[in-house]
């Protein structure tokens, strides 16, 4: 099954870049074994661009940072599907101001009969400081990075 | 108190607020666009090489990475006082056009076109690409895919990456183009100008010929009459990559023309105590408020203001639609130029007209006989001290201005954003579209998104402010009564 690790966020804006901090651990951890089939990438782009990044491939695991309207204690790990940003909220990079919603690209990626992935699944580390910038995200939500990485690890196994 | 709540849509993502006060009578009083504000990125920024800058300022925004790259490099070239050689100015510039071509076809099919397709008062749900595609069919969705990727992968060569691009470095550009590189360019280049006029037709068919939506873009509604600033060349044609900054008044005279790194010496900044965005103005007419007119210091920088401050464009289709554009909407020629168009919602019409400038350009370069010349980097010998640098990002004007110790470490770093340029204009804007729908206290259904549509022709680039998105869609509006008391809240949100 070919898949693609996305690591969302800005690697220059504190908690932000979480998921980018994620991507990049689970890349050198990959970097040890041959998986042909895995593609790890980070990058700060949602919507359309962020749907156009998983064409291709049959599974798609994407780490994100979330700020919960009702706010969970900043490093709070939730497993989401494509399902849950369409009813309950979309991550950090999920939407963009420029063109749609991941949700949106995706549905039009499908009726566009592009090859998506058909299993998708969203880790949204909650955060607190996306204003400041930083390259460093705070103790609380680093704390997040290596326990995500040992899930998406033990996914892909 | 009534309260409205609008079905969530998602085609207006951002992070703002809109706050409408309305004045004792329940007329709008005033109209506010508030974006929070990111912090520090001076002090984060000060104390590095300043070679980081075009690879750290691609960071700030996920929609226009290739913005900020190109005028982080640009200000590279002036702090490090060296001449790119001219191949390298060519291969900056087609990458910089073939990234054009996918930022305007996206924000016209995905932003503009629903308006104009599903029509201004279709279903909030219906009213985005998804919906078009729907409409239109799934041929044009594949084209506006196919048209971001071959762009992508032409971006990807050239910057040396796909998203954050990483080629650009004082005094040039890391890589040269082969042959093989050059013709899969030009293929994607003449592929970008059938799309592009493809598109042109698509809004004469669907806008142009129905007289109600003509009606709409000529509405006073949507219109204010300010000043224009743009890029052009030596021949006042409009120019993406450099050249000077052209500002035109709100008769079409030229006001001023000057090089980027004299913008301190015309460019001011007005604060107001509700915002932490600054408003800039032009320091030669003055801050007069938040109004229209000759007196007034409020400019533009968006597609529209682009064709407005230009006499024309550099590429033969495109000089065709320009005309074409000026003449439809019912503008003179005065003295060998267009009078400006100052309808903002034909800013959608403009930016399809760059995006068929942006892929003419492109095929000329790539089919310049030079654009293989593999010497892309004069060498850097003089001492660095201090660079301007900027480009016409999509979204406006963008200005990068470095100052460094004499190791290169940076000491000063300020940026005028494309959207901080229109951030006056887009909250006249908005209060003029609160106003025609807001009367003795009655809000008009149909408010959420009549102000959408007067803010989102300038494609308002908030990441660039703010970046982040909270967990939930992200406009609302607030409507206070003359106490400042909450009468309404209308929102897209999910709770």
């Amino acid at each position: 099954m070919k898949t693609i690790i996305i690591g969302l966020g800005n690697p220059i804006l504190t908690d932000d870049g979480v998921g980018v901090l994620c991507a990049l651990e689970i890349e050198k951890l990959l970097s040890f074994e041959i998986q042909a089939d895995i593609d790890v990438t980070e990058a700060s782009v949602g919507g359309i661009r962020l749907m156009e990044t998983m064409v291709g491939y049959d599974r798609a695991i994407i780490i994100d940072a979330i700020m919960s309207k009702n706010g969970h204690k900043p490093g709070t790990i939730q497993i989401l599907t494509l399902d849950d940003l369409r009813n309950i909220s979309p991550t950090q990079h999920s939407t963009t101001t420029h063109d749609t919603s991941l949700v949106t690209a995706f549905d039009m990626g499908t009726r566009l009969g592009l090859h998506l992935p058909s299993q998708i699944q969203i880790y949204a580390i909650e955060v607190e400081n996306v204003y400041d910038f930083s390259e460093k995200p705070n103790p609380e939500v680093a704390k997040a990075i290596p326990i995500v990485t040992s899930m998406v690890m033990q996914d892909i196994q | 108190m009534k309260r409205v709540t609008i079905d969530p849509i998602t085609r207006l993502e951002g992070h703002g607020r809109i706050e409408i006060f309305l004045n004792e009578e329940g007329n709008v009083d005033n109209a506010y666009l508030q974006i929070p504000e990111l912090r520090g990125f001076e002090q984060f920024s000060v104390g590095r090489p300043v070679e980081e800058m075009p690879r750290i300022t691609n960071r700030i925004c996920g929609v226009c990475p290739e913005a900020h790259h190109m005028a982080a490099t640009k200000a590279l070239d002036a702090l490090f006082h060296v001449e790119p050689p001219s191949v390298a100015k060519k291969i900056r510039e087609m990458f910089y056009a073939s990234f054009y071509c996918t930022d305007h076809t996206v924000h016209f099919y995905a932003l503009g076109a629903p308006d104009f397709v599903i029509g201004p008062d279709g279903p909030p749900a219906e009213r985005n690409i998804l919906g078009v595609i729907h409409k239109v069919g799934v041929e044009i969705g594949k084209e506006v895919i196919f048209c971001r990727k071959r762009n992508h992968e032409v971006i990807a060569m050239l910057g040396g990456r796909g998203i954050h691009p990483v080629a650009g470095l004082p005094g040039g550009w890391s890589k040269a183009i082969n042959e093989e590189e050059r013709q899969e360019i030009e293929k994607a280049a003449r592929e970008n100008v059938d799309f592009a006029l493809f598109s042109l037709k698509l809004f004469a068919d669907v806008v142009l010929a129905n007289q109600s939506y003509v009606d709409l873009i000529l509405s006073d509604a949507f219109t204010h009459n300010t000043y224009y600033m743009g890029t052009v060349d030596e021949n006042n044609l409009i120019n993406f990559y450099d050249g000077k900054i052209r500002v035109t008044d709100p008769e079409g005279n030229e006001f001023v023309k000057y090089d980027s790194k004299d913008y301190a010496e015309h460019i001011a900044e007005h604060v107001e105590p509700w915002s932490y965005l600054k408003f800039p103005y032009l320091k030669g007419v003055g801050w007069k408020g938040f109004v229209d007119g000759m007196d007034s210091g409020v400019y533009c920088a968006t597609p529209l203001s682009r064709l407005n401050a230009s006499d024309g464009m550099a590429t033969p289709k495109a000089q065709e639609e320009f005309e074409k554009f000026y003449e439809t909407l019912g503008s003179e020629k005065v003295n060998g130029r267009y009078k400006p168009v100052h309808h903002r919602l034909a800013t959608h019409w403009a930016r399809l007209v760059e995006l068929l400038y942006a892929s003419e350009r492109m095929l000329e370069l790539a089919t310049d006989p030079e654009i293989t010349d593999p010497n892309v980097r004069s060498p850097v010998t003089e001492t660095p001290d201090e660079g301007i640098g900027s480009v016409e990002a999509p979204r406006g004007t963008l200005t990068h201005h470095y100052k460094t110790d004499e190791n290169g470490i940076l000491t000063d770093v300020n940026l005028i954003v494309g959207t901080t340029n229109n951030y006056a204009p887009i909250n006249m804007s908005v209060k003029k579209a609160a106003e025609n729908l807001i009367t003795g206290g009655n809000v008009t259904e149909g408010l959420l998104n009549m102000v959408e549509m007067a803010f989102r022709n300038y494609d308002p680039c908030m990441s660039c402010a703010t970046h982040s998105l909270p967990g939930q869609m992200p406009l609302e509006i607030v409507i206070r009564d003359s106490n400042g008391e909450e009468l309404e809240r209308l929102s897209q949100f999910i709770d």
